[in-house]
């Protein structure tokens, strides 16, 4: 009996290893990936490369599928990583193929991870990215979570119905008394608001497609699942979306990754390949609730304490000096203990510092496109969302954060018009008196060209600048943050290069024609709009150029990260034994470590030098934490030593991020 | 040295036993003493083993140091499921130096299962509600508060190490017990141009001088010594990660709030605790044990967020009666102490629509030593007196004297010289660990008894609801009109306003079935025929029983027959009715 069972088990075993073999081997590129050929991919690399790649999934979905993370380097230590993750909320199927070309270029050469560490997630919400390869097509975001939207009776019971059956949910335009929208007169396809000041009257209400399941008179608002991972995150995490979680975390594929993440803290560098683009801006600023660094009020008590006014506002260096003559002698102060200290609460937006190797960074990467021949004239990326991980890592962890966008829809090019010959990039730097020197007339021409709010009037923008209310910068960034304004009589930005995309290169297809449909409670409706998917996911075929074009920039972002070692040293002796150890520390990436953000949340792992040797250290401690350093930077630390002996004294770096490195100095007697 | 230390070994586990044997764990339980970690398990095994069908006892995680966390739940399975009941739940030492709160969890469990079929409101409530009891929640915390040497203050985190001196290494600078009496304490400097000098009517008292004035001391901060030898004392101990920081509701990083965690329910056993919480969804009111000040605290934590009315209303129902009963005590918003992102009492309110309470047990200025006609010292503080500035020395002199004549001086160690390493001749003395935040023995049975009483008090008032159909009439066309009314005995409501208005779950629901229903809706006012009709689905209604108060409902149902009535909370007691048509 056990011996035949034993006949049968081989039997099977050996059955099971032919079906390996024979299967066919996934490939990256030319097709998107379910999650099953994604896992097969991520073993497929692990096999190939058995003593690099090492494979961690840190969790299934609430829909039992795996998270993995692939780790390239897993033969190397004290070397820091860099962590890309993608297509967080499940709708971006372009940069899990992103993930993936990533991680084959890294293991076709090994230029980028000879002393760097990658972990790659490429599909960290793989129950929403089901949504991508179902029937009926949605642009799902969220995973099998059991969440019950609108809290009746029953869970994901009013979900969207492909009532026409051609496997997309699109829009249902009703006409209807109280209705708002009208056909817009430039192309019959698209609704647009009515304008009652013009003397329309709105006509159409727009519903999404689909029936009301639970006869509650609301339609589609308890689909299937779930939370959104993509927006699960603790930093300004949404409270009251419901497709948030409940809190920072609550679903598994949130908490396992920040788990994950501060189980690594030599992730010195953070990829997000899906809906935002920091490759091309920095991450957006303007948020109220932020205390400024530059007016900051100190609470009386602490004014009393420190001996300064509390009326008076002070930036943050100065504060710290402040604070500084309070404290014993050469304490370090940071911007963190400052900010904890007094209460300033949570950083909203990016840290002027930081912003400024966002901005070059974001122009090197425009000159990198342009030499690749990549149109840059192409819709923009959605904007960061609150809860993002890219956010998150920005925020909380302290690391440089980049997030990058693979596909947008091309803009449709506009002839150009003779009175907006200023653009909003020449306002940007131009000075107040240049800008007010244009005259009221071009100032006009350049508000209406630019889609200015109505209560934008050349005059008043005039007055402001005078007085210094406002700078042209500023102004200009307000502009850029504004929603965008349909022109009159025109298509919006976004209508047009869809469409236009759509015809060119979806036969007309990405736009699914409004057809007549007899529905159960709205009567006769019409069913039609854009496909899912449409704005984020090209064809096929499409994919591989866009990857070989847009990722080795990645690649190359690798390379700003920080790279600190002991440059130099300077032994003098002050006689008796006595000697002066000065260190010269430097930074010889482009990057400082750690960025503004982590200086101000302390949370990058410190670098500290270490002294070792058979001496007495009279000034200066054993383990020194080296601070903030910047890039290209050199920072000096200072000793004061003691010894009989002509001893080796070892200086040694230790960092979670960079490793150990040491440098020997010799006493000579 | 070797055998110095085998011996000292045997000592300790000597007195270990001999601790263990002089306080036998027997049910009832005493509250004349402190039960370590051990003890609290062995005490909640004996409550089990007592009362085995009124109770079940279960492992609901591990800490980050892998000590098991119990819970305690007592209902009544003859009474129904627990789920099916208002559910009570009550925790404590969450912080872990805060000992007496699992005392106060205990005690609560002891009166509700030794009272049970003797005192009838007992009864009542072990029948009526599900009642659940986690009496330590930072078990670590709680037992190196006992096995070590700790302030009044310290172990109060739970134990994911951190590098709080940047130095890259982990809790390496803790306090040292140089005296070796189990207590960190103070340790001061013979120094003539110190900022001290002994107070002339009790030397043990350091007060500051005044400008000018020769000083006598330097204070040297806790007892220890420089373990990293950076220049710096007790600079990185245990922790720091604040459990009570780390949940989810409002979470806001380390940089923000200090001992946040990395990120919420960071922590393994808050972790478990919450889902502990999150999975029983009939709770409805919970308590979480701190010390110290005397104060019933209520949500928000933090200022910027707005109530509803009608919750602080059912608060105060529970507060302001809560006050009274716990002399000394004040009834406030959390904030009012101080802000706080990312505790229990807001993850518990806003997240799973329980109205939680912390209670911070005990008051110092109870420790009295004062004549009948005896001006009573203005209390100042909770904390000891050495090196904070402003501290009253009146204070401190009768603190020492309650020390000295009514604990036979064990809460103070008296200043001792001790050789240190790198201040050479120093003292050592103060506050032992056992003092400050915390009633001495002899006086925590009050304690534990009027707080529980409030647990009590407040599971009293958990919603009752009853349902009286209280017209059916015809109205022809084959149609009859039933009204329904729903009252709440009791001051909670059945759903916070908060959780209703955010549709945070599935509200009551008021159901027919068994009959069409053409019409339904809340009755506005049954004597003038006021009603608000639902706009689809009538034969289910969504609503609450708010607390004291009573809601009717009006159904036009078509057809002859029986057609049964369905009142569902998550929260209130479950009722069935039957109407014939």
């Amino acid at each position: 009996m056990v011996k035949k069972l034993h006949l049968f088990m081989l039997t099977a075993a050996l059955l099971m290893a032919g079906m390996r073999l024979t299967a066919q081997p996934v490939t990256v590129g030319g097709k998107y990936h379910t999650n099953t050929e994604v896992q097969q991919i991520l073993s497929q690399l692990q096999q190939a490369n058995p003593s690099v790649v090492k494979l961690h999934t840190i969790t299934n979905s609430p829909g039992g599928e795996p998270v993995t993370i692939l780790e390239i380097g897993a033969n190397l230590k004290g070397v820091p990583a860099v962590f890309t993750g993608a297509n967080f909320e499940g709708n971006n199927p372009l940069s899990t193929e992103g993930a993936l070309y990533l991680a084959k270029m890294l293991l076709d050469s090994a230029k980028y991870r000879e002393n760097l560490k990658w972990y790659i997630l490429p599909n960290p919400n793989p129950d929403a990215a089901k949504g991508y390869f179902a029937k009926v097509r949605y642009g799902r975001t969220v995973n099998d979570f059991q969440l019950n939207n609108d809290a009746d009776e029953a869970i994901n019971e009013d979900g969207f119905d492909d009532l026409n059956g051609d496997g997309f949910i699109t829009k249902m335009r009703v006409k209807d008394p109280e209705g708002t929208l009208v056909v817009s007169k430039n192309d019959p396809r698209i609704l647009v608001k009515a304008d009652p000041a013009k003397g329309e009257k709105g006509e159409y209400k727009i519903y999404d497609e689909g029936i009301d399941n639970d006869n509650d008179k609301q339609y589609n608002e308890d689909g299937e699942g779930g939370i959104n991972p993509g927006i699960g995150f603790p930093h300004l995490f949404p409270h009251d979306n419901k497709e948030a979680g409940l809190w920072a975390g609550q679903t598994p594929e949130v908490f396992k990754l920040m788990e994950f993440m501060y189980a690594h803290p030599e992730i010195a560098m953070v990829f997000t390949i899906g809906n935002s683009d920091f490759c091309v801006a920095a991450p957006k600023g303007g948020r109220k609730g932020g205390a400024s660094m530059q007016n900051i009020k100190v609470p009386a008590r602490y004014a009393r304490m420190l001996n300064i006014d509390p009326e008076q506002s002070f930036s943050m260096d100065e504060l710290i000096e402040i604070v500084k003559q309070n404290m014993p002698a050469g304490m370090e102060i940071t911007p963190s203990q400052i900010a904890g200290m007094l209460g300033l609460g949570a950083a909203v937006n990016p840290l002027d510092d930081d912003l400024k190797f966002y901005t070059k960074l974001a122009g090197d990467y425009k000159k990198y496109l342009e030499s690749k021949k990549y149109g840059t004239d192409r819709l923009e990326a959605p904007g960061d969302k609150d809860g993002s991980f890219e956010l998150w890592a920005y925020y909380h962890l302290g690391v440089p954060s980049f997030s990058m966008n693979l596909f947008t829809v091309p803009k449709v090019k506009e002839e150009k018009k003779a009175d907006s010959a200023v653009s909003l990039d020449d306002v940007e730097k131009m000075s107040a008196d240049e800008f007010v020197a244009l005259g009221e007339e071009k100032i006009d021409a350049f508000l209406k060209a630019n889609n200015a709010p109505d209560r934008f009037t050349a005059n008043g923008i005039i007055e402001m600048m005078k007085s210094g209310r406002v700078t042209p910068k500023q102004m200009a960034g307000m502009m850029k943050n504004a929603p965008k304004k349909e022109k009159e009589g025109e298509l919006g930005e976004r209508d047009k290069a869809l469409l236009a995309y759509s015809d060119k290169e979806w036969e007309g297809k990405g736009f699914v024609p409004w057809q007549k449909y007899n529905h159960p409670t709205l009567g006769e409706v019409e069913i039609g709009g854009y496909i899912p998917y449409l704005e984020s996911t090209p064809k096929p075929e499409r994919i591989d150029s866009l990857l070989g074009t847009q990722l080795p920039w990645l690649l190359h972002l690798s390379t700003q990260l920080p790279k600190i070692s002991i440059a130099d040293k300077k032994l003098t002796a002050l006689g008796g034994g006595v000697y002066k150890l000065e260190l010269y520390v430097e930074n010889t990436g482009y990057l400082s470590y750690p960025i503004a953000m982590g200086q101000r949340n302390s949370q990058p792992a410190p670098v500290v030098i270490v002294l070792e040797g058979d001496i007495k250290i009279l000034e200066g401690i054993k383990r020194t934490p080296l601070g903030a350093i910047g890039g290209n930077q050199v920072k000096k630390l200072t000793w004061i030593i003691q010894t009989d002996k002509n001893p080796e004294i070892k200086a040694i770096i230790e960092s979670a991020v960079f490793g150990t490195s040491e440098k020997q100095i010799k006493i000579a007697g | 040295m070797k055998k110095i230390l085998s011996l000292g070994i045997l000592l300790t586990l000597f007195f270990a036993a001999f601790s263990a044997t002089k306080a036998k764990i027997e049910v009832p339980l005493r509250f004349d003493r402190y039960y370590n970690y051990d003890e609290v398990n062995e005490a909640l095994k004996a409550l089990n083993k007592a009362f085995p069908a009124l109770t079940k006892l279960e492992v609901i995680g591990k800490s980050d140091e892998g000590r098991d966390i119990y819970a305690l739940t007592i209902n009544n399975p003859k009474t129904g499921e627990p789920l099916s009941k208002p559910g009570v739940y009550v925790d404590g030492n969450i912080h872990g130096n805060e000992i007496q709160a699992g005392e106060v969890c205990l005690y609560y469990a002891n009166m509700l299962l030794t009272k049970y079929g003797e005192n009838d409101k007992v009864t009542k409530a072990v029948d009526r509600n599900a009642h659940y009891i986690i009496p330590v929640v930072n078990v670590d915390g709680r037992y190196h508060f006992f096995a070590d040497a700790h302030t009044p203050s310290s172990s109060r985190s739970i134990r994911i190490p951190k590098d709080d001196d940047n130095d890259g290494l982990l809790d390496e600078d803790a306090p040292d017990d140089l005296d070796g009496d189990g207590s960190i304490t103070q340790m001061r400097i013979k120094d003539p141009n110190g900022d001290y000098k002994a107070d002339p009517e009790d030397p043990r008292i350091l007060v500051r001088v005044k400008p000018g004035e020769k000083g006598e001391y330097t204070l040297l901060g806790s007892e220890g010594i420089d373990n990293d030898n950076d220049g710096k004392l007790n600079e990185d101990a245990e922790g720091y990660l604040d459990p009570n920081r780390n949940f989810g509701h409002n979470w806001m990083p380390p940089y923000v709030q200090s001992g946040a965690g990395n990120y919420p329910f960071s922590g393994t056993g808050i972790k478990a605790v919450n889902e502990f919480i999150m999975n029983r969804p009939n709770i409805i009111i919970a308590f979480s044990f701190h010390n110290n000040g005397g104060m019933w605290l209520r949500v928000p934590s933090e200022k910027s967020v707005r109530m509803e009315p009608a919750d602080i209303a059912a608060y105060d129902v529970i507060g302001k009666d809560a006050e009274r009963m716990t002399p000394g005590y004040v009834y406030q918003p959390s904030y009012d102490l101080y802000p706080t992102y990312g505790d229990s009492d807001s993850q518990l309110f806003f997240n799973f629509g329980i109205y939680s309470f912390v209670g911070e047990l005990f008051q110092r200025e109870t420790e009295t030593f004062k004549g009948k006609n005896e001006k009573p010292v203005q209390p100042q503080a909770q904390q000891p007196t050495e090196g904070r500035r402003g501290a009253n020395p009146e204070e401190t002199r009768e603190q020492l004297k309650f020390s000295d004549y009514l604990t036979q001086g064990e809460m103070y160690t008296e200043w001792k010289p001790f050789n240190h390493p790198v201040y050479g001749e120093v003292e050592i003395g103060g506050w032992v660990k056992m003092s400050s935040r915390l009633p001495q023995p002899f006086m925590l049975n009050e304690l534990v008894h009027r707080n529980a009483s409030v647990v009590f008090f407040a599971a009293e008032n958990t919603p009752d609801i009853s349902m009286e159909v209280f017209d059916v009439k015809e109205i022809g066309k084959n149609l009859t009109q039933v009204r329904v009314r729903l009252k709440n005995k009791n001051g909670l409501s059945s759903m916070t306003a908060d959780a209703f208005k955010r549709k945070l779950y599935t509200p009551d629901i008021l159901k027919v079935t068994g009959g069409k229903v053409v019409a339904g809706g809340k009755i506005q006012d049954f004597r003038l025929n006021k009603v608000n009709y639902k706009e689809s689905k009538p034969e289910i209604q969504f609503l609450a029983v708010p607390g004291f108060g009573v809601v009717e409902y009006q159904f036009l149902v078509e057809g002859k027959g029986e057609i049964t009535i369905d009142y569902q909370s998550a929260k209130a007691n479950d009722i069935k009715t039957t109407v014939k048509l």
